[in-house]
This record gives structure tokens, sequence and C-alpha cells, in this order.
């Protein structure tokens, strides 16, 4: 009854490139791709950074009906969506399950069964862009002032119909489900920082459940935009970049002042593993275990025991039938906030007991910044990779390791990889907790 | 590994009532919750009703009121409707492990500070509206609030649940738009049944009633818009001139339990959750598949998981939203699950009475389908004045009736394509 499920393709855009590649390479080479922000003007932020995902074309690689659609819908796709669409096409596209001849008018994927595959992207709430409101606003005014009543009668009319679509925390599962006609299950996890890792935790148990065959498991937020900086600033959440963006993000470091906003998706393909070795699939990994707890300190606050991450990590320990000594690495969220990263690091510690000595601990959050519900997907993604090599990359800008971090932070050299077990942990700051264990294919 | 879920506690607030019982009598008598909106100004706006919650004091249901001041209404309207549920349950700390007891809600966004935000970006706003983000953001900053920010997220229904109940089992917060607390259900059933819990806090929470939900909606020509006057008789599901859905804002919760570790606390047993099924349309952004073939599949998968064959059903509550196309599409589904017996398979939408509540619409859909149970009685499908020749089946046209009920389907098709059905039962040990 208990199906195993693995990993078979991967999709990411992160402020490093486009590709899991891109990151990867830039962990191990210990590059922080954080710079000043440019998709919009900041200067009201002196001193400010911003994890960035380069250009990229949401139609790369794939059919010319499935361009099409993008193109035709990309206006009313906001820019969380648009990087969804290119991470869970890039996942498809490294599955190699074979695309099907669009002149022959083939099926998308026509060796599978698409009632039975689905899709599950951890997202959040999008802010609107300013300029969508700007005329209407404008509109609306009387006597010089903004009006209500003015609103519903001139305002309303200057707005495009299809406003509310754009910026739907659901449009990234439903536009990646109408690309690939994944028509089984389908959801959309709205749950901040720890999206990501629960929307591969709920892939796995629909899964396990035999509800489908395959699942793309997903994670894509942006938090470049001038809503949520402003929401980030006035949280006190958003790090000081005054010696300059690249060195701004300082995972478990004590000159940590802050979290780096950032933007990113990330995408698995995940199948159970008797579907994938029919079809011969190259495995990445296999998901071992999950679980997933939430934060009961208060709404703006994290545990200061860790308690959440904690839970998490236990359940996915005992999901997985694991000790905490049978891990080879511990890829952490700690994105530089002192708050949020000594809670993750008592929970961790916690949680692996005489194991938090040993095992390598890393965040990748300084090449990166914090890209919300994509993390904890992206960084797995990427050290499916890097970790081929047997190796641990050090913690980018952790120079000066916070003593009340109890764990084997890898700081300065690399540390050897030792098992091939990947534990990942997210966790947002009053909120959802989540833990993977995952074991790689070298 | 049979484990089987139960609810053992509901808790509800809608439109129609501020527990769940006085909502259930006011649908049973066919009473509509639609009005005049009540919280913003929106006498010029094309659409000017919507079901609203009356007014209500939060400070008897959570242990510290003030920390709720900044909170949106579904924040409001989840605590009171999970205290409800609490106390419906009978559940007391001591009776179970806090790390085995999770949440999934179907949760809305909070709201927009829409005064603020306007004032920001007009603030900021120049030649050709194009928008001088610098002084967007130092208006903005000294305007918005912090905690009103916060507030919008929306998994904070979820995180203040947790925090009030000292919840630390596996906690998600979904929002697939009208499906989410009907896959939020879902998904708690099976994550008791393969054991990752015991208990589990559902159901969902949701205002959109607001001038940018309220916009929103009209700009997509989804909400009714007459008449304004007898507001009423505006939401038709099945009917001939139905012209859309009205909003509704509310919360219901429910505790859903594993039957041993309930019977072992003497619990008393609402009714059983039996199946769940979920599809995607994988077709377009809001219109459906014109076969239905989404929906069906979902209401296939939820009697197979089930265990029961359509003939079993006795009542179900429809997504029934009152447009043109899901009431049309909608009774093609029956059809094509139901096949020659769909004509004698009950299906109303209290959406005509209570509005659609949105993320919390399924949750509080499931509940009345827990109540025609225990009641014997089918709520109606009221304003079904003039029948529509593609919707030929019984919605339970203007009046509750008395039927046997024993087994029910709750729908949900949402925006964006998903969808979601829930087998419910009554309880037999």
């Amino acid at each position: 009854m208990d199906r195993r499920v693995v990993i078979t393709g991967l999709g990411c855009l992160s402020p490093a490139g486009i590709g899991a590649q891109a990151l990867a390479d830039a962990v191990r080479q210990g590059t922080s791709a954080v710079r000043a922000p440019t998709r919009f003007d900041a200067a009201a932020y002196p001193g400010r950074a911003a994890g960035e995902v380069p250009d990229f074309d949401p139609t790369a690689g794939i059919r010319k009906d499935q361009s099409r659609y993008i193109k035709k819908n990309i206006k009313v796709m906001a820019r969380d969506i648009q990087l969804a669409v290119a991470a869970a096409n890039l996942a498809v596209l490294d599955c190699g399950l074979p695309l099907g001849d669009f002149k022959a008018k083939e099926p998308v994927l026509p060796t599978i069964d698409h009632t039975r595959f689905g899709i599950i992207f951890g997202t959040n709430f999008i802010p609107t862009e300013l300029e969508d409101l700007s005329v209407p606003i404008q509109a609306a005014r009387e006597d010089g002032r903004f009006s209500l009543k003015g609103w519903g009668k001139r305002g309303i009319p200057e707005m495009f119909p299809l406003w509310l679509l754009k910026f739907l925390p659901n449009m990234h599962a439903c536009h990646t489900s109408v690309l690939w006609d994944a028509q089984g299950p389908n959801n959309s996890l709205t749950c901040s920082d720890a999206g990501g890792l629960l929307a591969l935790d709920e892939c796995v148990r629909i899964l396990k459940r035999g509800s489908a065959d395959r699942m793309l498991a997903g994670g894509a937020e942006s938090r470049v935009n001038p809503i949520t900086f402003v929401r980030y600033a006035l949280l006190g959440r958003m790090a000081n970049a005054g010696e300059g963006p690249a060195v701004a993000g300082r995972p478990f470091d004590l000159g940590g002042t802050g979290e780096v906003a950032a933007e990113g998706a990330a995408c698995l393909m995940i199948e159970s593993m008797d579907v994938a070795e029919a079809r011969n699939a190259r495995i990445a990994g296999e998901i071992l275990g999950t679980g997933a707890s939430t934060t009961t300190a208060g709404v703006n606050m994290c545990d200061p025991d860790g308690r959440a991450v904690a839970t998490a990590v236990r359940a996915a320990l005992a999901d997985a039938g694991l000790e905490p000594g049978d891990l080879g690495v511990v890829l952490a969220h700690a994105a530089g906030l002192a708050e949020h990263d000594r809670s993750e690091a008592a929970g961790l510690a916690d949680a692996l007991g005489h194991a938090a000595t040993t095992i390598p601990v890393i965040s990748m959050k300084g090449v990166t910044g914090n890209m919300g519900a994509a993390s904890g997907l992206a960084d797995l993604a990427a050290a499916l990779i890097f970790l081929k090599e047997g190796q641990v990359p050090p913690i980018v800008n952790c120079d000066q390791p916070d003593p009340k971090v109890a764990l084997n932070l890898v700081t300065g050299d690399p540390q050897p990889l030792t098992k091939d077990l990947i534990l990942v942990t997210t966790n947002a700051i009053g909120g959802q907790a989540a833990a993977a264990v995952v074991k790689m294919n070298r | 590994m049979n484990r089987r879920v139960v609810i053992t506690g509901i808790g509800s607030v809608t439109p129609l009532g501020l527990t769940l019982e006085e909502t259930w009598q006011n649908l049973l008598a066919g009473k509509s919750g639609i009005g005049p909106i009540r919280t913003f100004d929106a006498s010029t706006f094309p659409t000017t009703f919507a079901a609203q919650v009356p007014d209500f004091d939060l400070a008897p249901y959570v242990n510290e009121p003030d920390a709720f001041k900044d909170a949106w209404r579904n924040v409001r309207f989840a605590m009171a409707a999970a205290r409800m549920a609490f106390d419906d349950s009978g559940l007391t700390p001591g009776d179970y492990d806090p790390t085995r007891f999770g949440i999934y809600l179907g949760s809305g966004e909070g709201v927009i500070d829409f005064r603020n935000l306007v004032d920001s970006i007009a603030h900021g706003t120049g030649e050709g509206g194009r928008v001088d983000v610098v002084r967007f953001t130092e208006l903005g900053l000294k305007r918005f609030s912090a905690m009103k920010e916060l507030e919008q997220e929306p998994n904070m229904p979820a995180n203040h649940l947790a925090c009030e109940y000292g919840l630390a089992g596996p906690s998600y917060s979904c929002l697939t738009a009208c499906a989410a607390s009907t896959q939020a259900t879902g998904e708690a059933m099976n994550l008791i049944r393969t054991g990752r819990a015991d208990l589990m806090l559902t159901g969902g929470a949701h205002s959109m009633i607001h001038p940018l939900g309220v916009t929103g909606f009209n700009l997509l020509t989804a909400i009714s818009t007459e008449p304004k006057d007898e507001p009423w008789r505006a939401s038709r599901p099945f009917d001939r001139d139905r012209a859309g859905f009205v909003l509704g804002e509310g919360a219901t919760i429910m505790i859903v339990e594993e039957l041993e570790h309930a019977q072992a606390r003497g619990a008393k047993i609402l009714a059983e959750l039996v199946g769940y099924g979920t599809s995607a349309d994988a077709y377009r952004m809001t219109d459906i598949h014109p076969e239905g073939r989404g929906p069906a599949a979902a209401m296939q998968m939820a009697l197979d998981d089930a265990g029961i064959g359509p003939d079993q059903i006795d009542y179900v509550s429809a997504h029934g939203t009152g447009t043109q196309e899901n009431d049309r599409v909608e009774t093609i589904t029956m059809k094509v699950v139901f096949g020659k017996r769909a004509p004698e398979v009950p299906l109303s939408s209290v959406k005509s009475m209570i509005g659609h509540l949105i993320a919390a619409a399924g949750a509080t859909e499931l509940a009345t389908c827990v109540l025609a149970i225990r009641d014997q009685i089918l709520p109606p499908t009221i304003n079904l004045d003039t029948p529509d020749p593609e919707c030929d089946l019984d919605y339970v046209p203007n009046a509750a009736r008395p039927a046997k009920v024993e087994v029910c389907l709750s729908n949900s098709f949402g925006f964006g394509g998903q969808n979601d059905s829930l087998a419910v039962r009554r309880f037999m040990p």
C-alpha cells in the first residue's frame, strides 16, 4: 500500500538564473545573486537589496499551441504566475516525457493518462500592480479628492475586466494545468515561506493514496514589488544593505539585519516509483518522508524554542522511518532575520539531538534572498545537483556564526557529504513549518 | 489501515445567523440573507447588495480580543466559528495530543487597505497614469499599518487559530477560490485516514465584500446586479433569468476526528465523512468545460472513495452559483454521474439564500448536508420562478422538503478549474 515517490524533473527560476543548474553553480561557487532592486524604483529604501530573477521567456521549449496560450494570457498573469508557469515548463521538459506532435493534433503528453496528472503550487496572494489602479483612481475624484461614489461611477469602468484574475493565488496552478492538460488533483497552498514544501508534502500524500500517478509540486512568489516591500519594511523584516546588496542576506550570521526580499519559482515533477521505472525515467531522488506543523507562539513571531520546526522535522523523519543520524545534510530556511533563524536553529537542534553537532547545515538564502513560497523546493532542486560532487558548500555571508545557533554550520570550507539523505525545512514567521527527507540519486 | 473520519463539532457564522442553528432554521424557512451592502458605500457600484454577516462582538469568542483589532472579517468569523465548533465538540485540552491536532482551512485573504492604497497611489501618480514608486512608497510607509498588512495574508486565519488553541499538528491553508473549503475538508479527512493526525480543525472563512472585492467580480460580470430594490431575488440558481452569483461572507469551522479517538472520549458524532474527489478542468481560466468533465470526475471519485454507488445518494448540495454557465453545466454533470436517475436526485443551492461565501462556501454547504441528515429535510433553492429548459432536474424549488436523507454529496467547482466533491453520511457504528 505504501507507494514510493521519486523526483523525475527539476525546474527552477531564481536570482541566480534560469534552471536548477544556475542556482547549483552559484551555491557551489559561493556567489551571491542579490543586487540593488531594479524591478521598481526603490530609492525610498536607502541601502536595500533584492533577489531578482533575470529576464526569462515562459514560452521557451514548449509547443506552439502552448506558447500561443501564454502569449494570449500573459497580460493577466502577474509576475508570480509567469514564474510559476516557466518553472513548471522546465520541470516537465526535464522529466523526459515525450511531447506530442502539435501538427498531428496529439495530446500534449501523449504517453500519459492526463486524468492522473495533477499540480499543487505553494503561492501567496499577489499585490496589485500600482499602474493597474492609477488611472481609475484619478477618474474617481470628485472635488479634487478621491470619492468612493466616484470610484463606483467612473473608476471601475477604467479598470481592465480581468484584473482580479491577474492576482489570484490559484492561477499558477490553473494556467499550468491548462498548458499541460493536468486534470488530476489541483491545489494552491497559501502558506507563505512554507507553501512550497507543503505542496510537495501534499503531492506525495496524493500519490501514496493512489489519486494520481504524477504531480508537479511547485512554489512561486515574487516579493519584489512596491506593496510587499512596504509590508515587510513596516514589519521590520527587511535587511539593511548598507554594506552592499551582495552581503545583505546573512543566514545564521551575527551581522544579519533581516531578510532580503526576493522572487523565484521551483517545480519538481514527482511520480510514483513504479510509474517512473516503467517508462525508464531518470530519477533524481526519492522522497522518503514529509512532515508539517505550525507556530503557536504568536502570529507575528516565531516559537522561541523552534517547536514548530522540531515537530515538522520529527514527523518527516518518522514518516521516512529514519533517525537524525541517518542524514547527510540539512538545507535550512534561515534568511538572516535573527529571530527567524534562531527559532529554526533551536528546532533543528532539538529534533536532531546528538546528531546536531555532526550533520552539516547550510542555507542558500545568502545567494538568493528569501523567495517566499519557492523556498525549500528551489533549495532541494539545486542541492540534488551540487551535492553530486560529494561536498556541502559553505553558507554564503555566514562569516560570524551566531553562537546561539547550536548546529554544525558549514562556514569557511566545504564539508564532505557522507550520506545521501537530505533534510530540507522551511517555516513562515507566525505560520506553518514543513520538512522533507529526500534520498538523492548519485 | 481503515481509519474512519467523523465530524464531532461545527460552528458557523453566516449572513443568515451567528450560530449554525440560526442559519439552518433560516435556510429551511427560505429566508434570504441578501440586502444592501452595509459596510461601505456601494451605492454607485454596479452591484449594491450582498449577503453580510450581522455585526457581533468578538470578545466572548477569543482569549485576547486586542490581538484582533487589525484583523479583517475573515479572521473574526473564523475565530467565532471555531469557538462554537469547540464548544459543540466538548473537547477540552486534556483530550488530545496537540501535535496530533492539525488545521486545514480553505482560507480567504484579508482586505487590502483600500483608502491608504488609493491615497498612496494617487500621491505618486503623474502624467498618463504613470506611478512614481518613490512617492508611493514615501506615503505608504507613513500610512499603512504593519499588522493590517500582515492580516492580509491568506494563512492568517489558520495562524490565529493555531495560536489560540495551541494546535501543533500539520497545518495548511489553501485558496482554490470557490472550492477551497471543500478541498480543505477532503484533505483534512485524508490526513486523519493516513494517520498524520487524529483531529483536524477544518472548513473555511472569507469576506470579499469590500471595494476592491466587489470591483473585481463586477469587472468579470460574475455577480448579479439586479434587482437593486429587491436584492433577495438576485440569487436565482437554476432559474431561467439567473444573472450571476451574489457575494456572501462568513466562516464554517468543523472538527473532524478519527472515529476511535472520538468514541474513546464519548464524543457526540454528527456525521461521517466517507469520500472525497478532486480534479481540475485544465480548460480555461474561468469557463467550465462544457461537458462538465472535471466536476463529473470529482463526483465519481468521491463516490468511488466512499465505496458507494450513485444510487445511494439522497441529496446533492449543488455548487449552484446562479451563473448561466455553471448551472447549465452542473445539470449536465448530474446527468453524467447519475444517468437516468438524475431527475430523482434532489439538488439544491443554498447560495440562493446565503449568497456565495467563496472560500467558506464549501464547508458551509457541507454543514447543511450534516443537518439535512440529522433533520431528514432538504433546504430549498429559492427564487426558482421560471424553469430553464436546460435545467430540468429537481432543485427542491422554493420550499424545504422532508425526505429520507442518509448520504449526501457536497460539490464545489472553483474559478480556476478546481473541482471538489465530498460524500457525507449518517454515522452508523
